[in-house]
């Protein structure tokens, strides 16, 4: 038991205790995952002068949406201890479903629109009920629900001859336009007002209860800062920000309030943390995972609705493989834990910026997919090495 | 034994379970009174464990009686032995580790607001801390700032999270299943001296250990189970360690409880 509320090293200032918190914790939060951005930023800088441009950083900006936004369901499920394997097919199954319903049936946009997430959400919500009532495991039930799922896009689709371009007004804003760079500028410091003020006052609240460690927080937001209005800047440099993105920065910061404020994402973390200690102490175990599976079909949906606007068609050869492993090795890279319990969405951002920098860069290097391949495949693997580790550190150091 | 003129908070009586073949208890019964600490002691697998996950609704009892404040009441869940006010602290403690120490603290029932009829349910964490602030100073636990994960807490710090989390809930009985063991020498004491103020604010503890130090310590009353009976209850002034490991060990040969 503690007997010193003092720190162990009386005078320190906070920078410095803020450092050796940073340096000792086993959890690092965004800081591992945007410093290997900066490094593999620098290092297609390097290799070709064209990468670094507000041009080439406005396309990679609409490359991370899909693969962030599958990234983002994934997380809901990662942090489970669970993986969902469905979630590059159900996508596409979505966008067919779309195209299908305004193309050949002449649907209404907006109502097709809902019609393909709501199928993704639905199929969400039966492979949460098999993992959850029936406890067949997670891998399994989402590799059939992937194949499933691939099944009837095909079947969908190849009527069709494998895709569908799409032509309506809507899908065609939102795929290719941007927000104009004075609208940009406004809504993001709109945006980052609000959040300083929020953080600002739970600096004050904690200060006046006693609390201390407010100088995470001001760092913390001048990070945010610091990110935010750069990449409005380089955003603007080129045409502004694209739609693309900031829809799926809304579903960002929306699973951001969901996770850490709201008393659900509190169960999903104890749920994922541990499971006995989260039903001993009340906790629906079985509804928080039902739930996590529905709110993760509903991202599917609408990821595969962006991927769709993106390259004007629906078409069954996206969904393969590719995609979401990509989603995967996002949320990974971008810290969340496959074990469960630790991680935060803001990794789907990260993760999705790195991998589809990686691809981006690659790509301007005339580089051959099988190099692709190996790359991505060795960061992966470079990050889930790195989460085995931390969490082997916290095991020892949990026990002492 | 009897004498005090008040019903006690908690009597058990004739306590049965069987496990299939394997009867774990066969005659259990003993009393906890308000702001007292009654120490469960025995062999290993006289019964101890099973007795409590019988108060604690984990395990329900075949046969017996298990009068609350003097009335009787069946307790077949935990969430019901909670809505009485019984609180178990677990050997293995289930806390979550990823989880902040005020996380831990309010798991299941977190303080929330909801800006409209339909949700969203927002935590109220700035309220937590402070009520929880409150609670840890009235049982004197100092601990870090109370986002620090439980993972990076000692064994100490993390029982008394587990201590404090069981007194939390509006509870009259907090149940400690072996709070001591695989804690060092200061750890142990300051969980004893947290185990004697719960009884001096007026909760009922049950405590189990197998070290005999630490129950003439902070007992006040002391059960023993052999072979899923009562063998002896009685106030620890009345006793002497001889007798009790006597009891345990079924050398001693006590007529009924004394
Ligand atoms: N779930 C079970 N199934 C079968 N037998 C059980 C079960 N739980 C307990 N028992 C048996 O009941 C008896 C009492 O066990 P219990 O765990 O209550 O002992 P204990 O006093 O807590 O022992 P210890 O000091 O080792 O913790 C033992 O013989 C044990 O093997
Ligand atoms: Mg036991």
């Amino acid at each position: 038991m503690t007997t010193t509320t003092q720190p162990a090293v009386p005078v320190q200032s906070p920078f410095k205790r803020w450092l050796s918190g940073v340096a000792n914790a086993s959890d690092l939060g965004m800081l591992p995952v945007i410093a290997a951005l900066i490094v593999i930023w620098i290092v297609f800088e390097v290799l070709n002068a064209n990468f670094l441009t507000p041009r080439n950083l406005s396309n990679l900006a609409a490359q991370i949406v899909v693969t962030g936004t599958l990234a983002l369901a994934e997380i809901y499920i990662i942090l489970l201890g669970m993986i969902d394997l469905s979630i590059g097919w159900n996508s596409v199954l979505a966008a067919s479903i779309f195209s299908l319903s305004t193309v050949f049936f002449h649907l209404p946009v907006v109502a097709g629109l809902v019609l393909g997430i709501v199928f993704a959400t639905v199929v969400g919500f039966l492979q949460g009920m098999l993992v959850s009532r029936v406890g067949v495991p997670s891998f399994v039930v989402t590799l059939g629900g992937a194949m499933v799922a691939e099944g009837i896009t095909l079947g969908i689709l190849t009527p069709h001859g494998g895709s569908v371009p799409l032509s309506d007004s809507l899908t065609t804003a939102i795929g290719t336009l941007n927000l104009a760079p004075l609208w940009s500028w406004v809504l993001s410091i709109v945006l980052f007002g609000a959040y300083a003020a929020v953080t600002l006052n739970q600096i004050r609240q904690r200060t006046a209860g006693g609390h201390e460690g407010g100088y995470a927080a001001v760092m913390r937001l001048i990070g945010v800062g610091v990110l935010l209005f750069g990449a409005v800047f380089m955003l603007n440099a080129y045409r502004g920000v694209p739609f693309l993105l900031l829809i799926f920065l809304i579903a960002l910061f929306a699973s951001a309030f969901v996770t850490k404020s709201t008393q659900f994402g509190r169960h999903l973390y104890a749920v994922g943390g541990n499971a006995e200690a989260a039903r001993r102490a009340g906790i629906s175990v079985r509804g928080i995972q039902l739930a996590a599976f529905i709110i993760a079909g509903f991202l599917v949906g609408l990821a595969g609705y962006l991927d769709a606007a993106r390259l004007g068609v629906a078409s069954a050869s996206v969904g393969n493989g590719d995609i979401m492993l990509n989603a995967v090795a996002a949320a990974v890279i971008g810290g969340t834990s496959l074990f469960g319990g630790r991680g935060s969405v803001y990794g789907a951002l990260f993760g999705a910026l790195v991998i589809e920098s990686v691809s981006n860069g690659m790509n301007l290097l005339g580089a051959a997919s099988s190099v692709r391949f190996i790359v991505e495949g060795g960061i992966l693997l470079a990050a889930i090495t790195v989460d085995t580790v931390l969490r082997l550190k916290r095991l020892r150091t949990g026990r002492a | 034994m009897s004498g005090s003129a008040a019903t006690p908070l908690l009597t058990v009586r004739g306590l049965k379970k069987r496990f299939g073949a394997v009867t774990a208890l066969r005659n259990v019964g003993f009393s906890v009174e308000r702001g007292e600490v009654t120490a469960l002691l025995g062999d290993n697998g006289a019964g101890k464990s099973t007795t409590i996950k019988a108060i604690a609704g984990v395990a329900p009892i075949d046969e017996g009686e298990i009068l609350l404040e003097g009335r009787p009441v069946t307790i077949r869940h935990p969430s019901e032995a909670n809505a009485l006010g019984i609180q178990t602290v677990y050997q293995d403690l289930a806390l979550c580790d990823n989880l902040g120490i005020c996380a831990n603290l309010y798991l299941g029932r977190e303080l929330i607001a909801k800006p409209t009829p339909l949700g969203p349910r927002v935590l109220r964490d700035v309220e937590m801390e402070a009520e929880a602030r409150r609670v840890l100073k009235t049982l004197r636990i100092n601990l870090p700032a109370l986002d620090t994960p439980v993972a990076s807490l000692s064994g100490g710090q993390r029982q008394a999270v587990a201590i404090a989390r069981a007194v939390l809930w509006n509870s009259k009985l907090v149940i400690m299943d072996e709070p001591t063991a695989a804690l060092g020498v200061a750890q142990t004491a300051e969980v004893l001296r947290l185990v004697r103020d719960l009884a001096g604010q007026g909760y009922g503890v049950i405590l189990i250990t197998h070290n005999m130090q630490n129950v003439f310590q902070v007992a006040d009353n002391i059960a023993v189970l052999r072979l899923g009976e009562t063998v002896l209850e009685a106030r620890k002034a009345n006793l002497t360690p001889d007798q009790v490991v006597g009891a345990i060990t079924g050398t001693l040969a006590i007529g009924a409880a004394a």
